[in-house]
């Protein structure tokens, strides 16, 4: 008998046989997350609006959004033991949980899977914002709005209390101290793994090996605590594993943000920024089913870069953002509409890395070594000088930063980036107060008029260069 | 107080002398307020350490708005407004800007100096928790800076020189401990607005006259106390007191309540724990200045200070909690949510929250909510 869910999932392509597997888990998923018939049609009418259902690979990555949303909604009552950790993080300590015990952990960065699922598909991420507001994160402070999806979620009870969470301590505030509050309600253990960004304006790429020494050690402390807490070890061939794992996904999100680079861009980035995703919030359905629904949809993607299709007119004015909207695939949109393509974020750009022939020797220092060199979490210079690059290397016509009003590390760079841009590459680059993860106020129609007026001079002066 | 009267004379003139100093070679080492410079290797260097605690301003709070967006805590926006304006003229006589590197908002002033100045900034970052290997890089922070320092001032800071240095901030720390343990007692001898106002000269003045200021204030609290304030007793605790940010110590002070302890992670410089002079000087200043030391509410955990407010709270045998908060500061934010029960479980006492971004049109929402928590202690 059909149920009231079919037509969804299989918009999000699912198959009948996906659909005889996992329903009865899908049904108690959706209702533990009071989701109803009524919210199945407002989905599809959304899904069907704002994300390019014509692509099997974006209906099938949709569908691994939902059950990566089932997973964690049930990981508990699965016997699964449940690991958290925040975003952006450090690549490898989650995947290196999860390759240790595949069938017995469930580990993921909750808030971002909650805005993939509840907020790109469903647009019913609002309840839980507001459980998130009324539990210690009120509005009007500049709280971080992921960290309040997070408190949300398990105020309302539809994620689990985990058993232990890894705190990005290296990088905001924000993130760990919301564990701090989680912990004083629920107990939870946390892991810290600090780290400190003292690199100065300028510095980049280099670093003091004491930066390694320190964000290696507390790394090597994650692996320690692990043991202690979970009882598994993150043994050398664990860690290869795991970064292996990621590298496959990687591979693929890679190949479709080449296919990205073709004139007319032949997808929204809104189809990307879903791929690419999956890598940060997911360890599991992004290995298990990530690299071969992510080719699914580069092979089209393909097809279209064969025949000249694309989602905006040929020659339009090329630019970055750092990422698009979690929650709403409108935003991206709205900006492609205003006639500017997004061929890339900078969160899949590839960069220029040098060489690195490390002299570390434990597995902690290796993986803060690349940290330092990727620069991200080098220091807010290291940031700028990666999006100049990228600017560059994709020969963009302009770049959009847009920073997230309430994470400080993105905050505080809110003139210093485009200022720096600019001036190093000569190519505009516009500075726009975002957020990512709640549509409420920085919704596509707020963000609108500054966006289209970039885009006009952004266009004017990609004719003038063309007369 | 006339020890009061001395070190406000001794600052009228401060910045003459700071330039008179530096015309004969000394060298003015500026530092951001967190109580992570240890200024005893300064002193040692032979050089003058002068703190940036000025604040209250949002004159200052609104300039900063041509270099960054305003979700940053209003102490920092402030202190880039003095830095990039010149208003403070403390920015304009130093050779090295001595920025400890505690969260985001320090870091997004360093970024803005560095991108929109010529003051020379010499960072080291502050762990945020307090396990080994975050004592091992605190440690290797103020390994450097003392290289620095050395360069700098072309002295050698000798262990002779270093040991002098802690034994005079020792001092110093051991005279603000004794002065504020005082106002534990029932009639209370010094009043709030006062201790602060030697906590924030403890930031500017010369070290020596510092001390004989403290020490004058000592023996003047030992004479009978005439005049006392009765009135709920209040700690008042926060992210940050700057010299100039008196608004809500005028309002409790209007509304009858009296202030006994503060807690502050910058502007109060954390005075509870000395240096021990035993083994490595240079791991005992970090076991002073960081492994001891009540962590500020980006810590993590940060329960240590949360316990310690809790400790405070019963030892001076207070009636209620103020606690301000500087907007945006995210970190006291989130833990003003949970703290309240603590406390209660703690002490059985109340809290207000009260927030502020430096702006006048706050006074009105702020009296309104003091005079009501004091009038609730009151009953
Ligand atoms: S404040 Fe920024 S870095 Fe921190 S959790 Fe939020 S979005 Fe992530």
């Amino acid at each position: 008998m059909a149920k009231y869910y079919d037509e969804l999932l299989k918009l999000c392509g699912f198959t009948d046989r996906d659909i005889t597997q996992e329903g009865l888990r899908i049904e108690k998923a959706f209702q533990k997350l009071e989701l109803g018939p009524e919210d199945m049609m407002n989905a599809e009418a959304w899904v069907r609006q704002h994300h390019d259902i014509e692509l099997l690979g974006v209906r099938r990555i949709l569908g691994l959004w939902i059950k990566e949303l089932v997973d964690l909604v049930l990981c508990r009552d699965e016997g699964k033991k449940v690991v958290y950790y925040g975003f952006p993080t450090i690549a490898g300590p989650g995947m290196a949980i999860k390759v240790a015990a595949p069938e017995h952990v469930y580990c993921s960065c909750p808030d971002a899977v909650l805005c993939h699922s509840l907020g790109q598909i469903f647009n019913k991420l609002d309840p839980v914002l507001e459980a998130g507001e009324q539990n210690g994160l009120p509005p009007g402070h500049g709280l971080c709005t992921l960290q309040t999806i997070r408190v949300g979620g398990m105020a309302k009870g539809i994620i689990p209390v985990p058993d232990m969470v890894i705190m990005s301590s290296y990088y905001c505030d924000m993130g760990s101290k919301t564990d701090e509050l989680l912990r004083e309600r629920y107990g939870q253990p946390a892991i810290v793994v600090d780290g400190s960004m003292d690199s100065r304006w300028g510095e980049f790429p280099d670093y003091r090996p004491e930066r390694v020494k320190f964000l290696g050690a507390e790394l090597n402390k994650f692996i320690d605590k692990t043991r202690e807490i979970l009882g598994l070890d993150l043994t050398p061939d664990i860690w290869e594993k795991a970064m292996a794992f990621n590298k496959a996904v990687r591979v693929r999100v890679r190949e479709l943000t080449d296919l990205m680079k073709a004139d007319p861009q032949p997808v929204s980035i809104a189809a990307s920024e879903l791929a690419t995703l999956l890598i940060t919030a997911s360890t599991g359905r992004s290995v298990t089913e990530g690299p071969e629904v992510i080719a699914t949809l580069s092979k089209e993607v393909r097809e279209r870069v064969r025949a000249g299709i694309g989602v905006l007119a040929k020659g339009s004015p090329r630019v970055m953002t750092f990422l698009t909207s979690f929650t709403d695939p409108s935003i991206a949109r709205m900006i492609e509409n205003a006639g500017l393509a997004m061929p890339v974020m900078f969160n899949s750009a590839t960069l220029r890395m040098r060489p690195l022939e490390s002299t570390y020797t434990t597995i902690g220092e290796k993986r803060a070594e690349v940290q330092l060199e990727v620069g991200m979490f080098h220091s807010s210079y290291g940031l700028a000088k990666r999006w100049a690059e990228v600017v560059e290397d994709f020969k963009l016509d302009g770049s959009i930063w847009g920073y997230q009003f309430n994470c400080r590390p993105s905050a505080e760079t809110s003139h210093l980036i485009p200022k720096f841009v600019t001036e190093t590459t000569g190519v505009p680059c516009l500075s726009l107060e975002v957020d990512y993860y709640d549509n409420r106020i920085y919704s596509a129609e707020a963000l609108k008029t500054r966006v289209e007026t970039f885009a006009e001079m952004l266009k004017s002066r990609k004719a003038e260069g063309a007369a | 107080m006339e020890a009061l009267d001395r070190l406000s004379d001794h600052l009228s003139t401060r910045l003459l002398d700071l330039n008179l100093a530096k015309q004969e070679g000394r060298k003015i080492i500026g530092y951001t307020p967190g109580g992570f410079l240890p200024e005893e290797l300064v002193l040692a260097s032979g050089a003058i350490p002068i703190g940036f605690i000025r604040g209250g301003n949002h004159d200052m709070v609104e300039l900063a708005g041509a270099y960054i967006c305003h979700w940053i805590d209003t102490f920092w926006r402030a202190q880039i407004g003095y830095g990039i304006s010149g208003d403070d003229p403390y920015y304009s006589i130093i050779d090295l800007l001595v920025m400890p590197i505690t969260d985001n908002h320090s870091r997004a002033l360093m970024d803005v100096l560095d991108d929109n100045t010529a003051i020379e900034i010499f960072p080291f970052g502050i762990p945020h928790t307090k396990d080994d290997p975050a004592f091992k890089y605190y440690l290797n922070g103020i390994t450097r800076l003392k290289a620095k320092l050395e360069e700098v001032t072309g002295v050698e800071i000798t262990e002779i020189k270093l040991k002098e240095a802690i034994d005079l901030c020792n001092r110093e720390r051991e005279l603000l401990r004794e002065i504020s343990l005082a106002r534990r007692s029932r009639k209370v001898p010094i009043s709030s607005r006062d201790f602060i106002a030697l906590g924030h000269g403890s930031f500017l003045a010369d070290k020596q006259v510092m001390v004989e200021v403290l020490e004058s204030v000592v023996k003047e609290l030992e004479e009978p106390v005439v005049s006392s304030h009765d009135g709920p007793r209040i700690l008042l605790t926060g992210s940050t007191l700057a010299q100039g940010d008196s608004k809500v110590i005028d309002l409790t002070e209007k509304a009858g309540g009296v202030i006994v302890i503060e807690e502050f992670a910058e502007g109060i410089k954390p005075y509870w724990e000395s240096v021990n002079l035993d083994g490595d000087l240079m791991a005992a200043l970090a076991d002073c200045h960081f492994a001891r030391r009540v962590p500020p509410g980006w810590f993590r955990p940060g329960r240590e200070r949360l316990d310690f407010l809790v400790k405070l709270a019963k030892d001076f045998d207070v009636a209620g909690v103020i606690w301000y908060q500087l907007m945006y500061r995210e970190s006291y934010k989130v833990e003003s949510y949970y703290f309240p029960d603590i406390l209660k479980k703690g002490a059985g006492i109340p809290l207000l929250i009260v927030e502020s971004d430096y702006d006048s049109a706050e006074i009105e929402t702020l009296r309104t909510r003091v005079e009501a928590f004091i009038d609730t202690l009151r009953r």
